[in-house]
């Protein structure tokens, strides 16, 4: 990618560091890890924003046991055709990329199939015969505790427009994060437009993996969409003790120069705190993923806070 | 009349085609004299929407009815909007010069509701 799609993929309001927790894998503990690493920095005494990208299942506030509040709706386009201004001429269908508009004989065009709101209909409209409806597609929530502020993007079941409630989610959180010391955003898993979405303008993204097999294949996806992106990628090494691939996952690691920066080995005390919905840092800051993410915490504050 | 057949091939004696939207050709069969043109569906292959997109498509060519195996909901709603009379269920292994004669002798009854069929299309998403 060149420079210039580079630094405008990139660019943001605020100098704010923004921290990306992301793993091509689900279930590798992306979100666990996410909330401790916020916990931790807020136990250090910085104020943090953390932002729940995942939309399709955002669970952020599940693990650390807070309601969301202050929703606002996320909408896209829906093209609302005035037959009174429309000539027949029928661009709007052809260019409809999607085939959702369907022309009648005699009759100004109408909405079938499934719009995700792209508005090229209302580009070529050569008479302005298409207005801007509106159609509700997720909502953002604003959730503040004392020193943690969780935003969470949710998107409406069976719909499909995910990259919009990802990016009403960024823009909220760039917009009412001025106060906060750092942002942590929390990808969805996986390497598509949502995810790209997420992770622009990131400082350094951390892909959370474990030593499987899977694992290893969905490390190598997201470490290669990172150097794509030119975002600085960490490996977070969880269930670090598996009897598994580790071989591989230090292979990957080097051939993306992505250094492995905390091994969380398997904890009875975390999954204690996750089945009560508190994070393990504030539960049993003696144990030992405790320990590692918060000397990541740490390390990460030095980093990038100033 | 004019009737829509989706069909695999360019002439009567090309196999019927089963699915409407995804159909590589339809022929424009005029049932009185046999008569017929050929339409290629170029959005056979499409992401989304290749059923209204095929709707579109047959009613430039004036088509009153179509004759196919099955047809999406979307693509129903857009021919019943355009007047054009469905007709459902023909035999996969039938020519469709095979399919007209049973048309002509009203094997066929009028689809008035959605079958179902498939609807969704075909998917570019991966993951979510």
């Amino acid at each position: 990618m060149d420079a210039e799609a580079l630094e405008i993929i990139h660019q943001r309001p605020i100098e704010t560091p923004l921290i990306a927790i992301t793993g091509g894998k689900g279930g590798v503990g992306k979100s666990t890890v996410a909330v401790n690493i916020a916990e931790a920095l807020v136990q250090s005494g910085y104020r943090v924003a953390l932002a729940d990208a995942d939309v399709d299942g955002p669970d952020d506030h599940i693990l650390l046991n807070i309601p969301l509040r202050n929703p606002l709706d996320v909408t896209c386009t829906l093209p609302l055709i005035v037959d009174a201004k429309c000539t027949r001429c029928r661009q709007c269908v052809d260019t409809c990329r999607r085939h959702a508009l369907f022309q009648p004989k005699d009759s100004s065009p109408i909405l079938i199939g499934e719009c995700i709101g792209c508005e090229a209909c209302i580009l070529v409209c050569p008479s302005d015969a298409i207005e801007r409806g509106e159609r509700t597609v997720g909502k953002t929530y604003k959730s503040e505790m004392e020193y943690l502020t969780l935003f969470t993007g949710e998107l409406v079941p069976g719909v499909e427009e995910s990259s919009f409630v990802v990016n009403a989610l960024k823009n909220r959180v760039l917009n009412e994060a001025k106060d906060s010391d750092i942002i942590i955003i929390d990808t969805s898993p996986g390497a598509h437009c949502n995810v790209i979405n997420a992770l622009k303008g990131s400082n350094e993204a951390f892909a959370v993996t474990e030593p499987t097999p899977l694992g290893v294949h969905d490390l190598n996806i997201i470490l290669k969409l990172l150097q794509i992106l030119h975002i600085k990628a960490s490996i977070i090494l969880n269930r670090s003790d598996l009897p598994g691939v580790r071989g591989q996952i230090e292979f990957v690691s080097k051939t993306y120069d992505a250094n492995i920066s905390v091994e969380i080995p398997m904890d009875d005390l975390l999954v204690k705190s996750y089945v009560k919905g508190v994070p393990v840092v504030r539960m049993y800051p003696e144990a030992e993923s405790s320990k590692g993410i918060s000397r990541l915490s740490k390390e990460i504050a030095a980093k990038y806070i100033k | 009349m004019k009737l829509c057949v989706t069909s695999t091939g360019r002439d009567l004696d090309s196999t019927v085609d089963f699915h409407f939207g995804r159909a590589p050709y339809f022929l424009i069969v005029n049932t009185d004299t046999m008569a017929f043109d050929v339409v290629e569906n170029t959005e056979q292959g499409t992401g989304r929407g290749a059923g209204i997109s095929a709707a579109q498509m047959i009613l430039d060519k004036s088509a009153a009815a179509v004759l196919t195996g099955v047809i999406g909901p979307h693509a129903f709603h857009a021919l019943k909007l355009a007047h054009v009379e469905i007709y459902e269920g023909l035999s996969v292994s039938d020519t469709v010069r095979a399919a007209v004669e049973k048309f002509k002798k009203e094997e066929y009854r009028e689809s008035l509701e959605p079958s179902g069929g498939i609807g969704r299309g075909r998917s570019f998403r991966g993951g979510r």
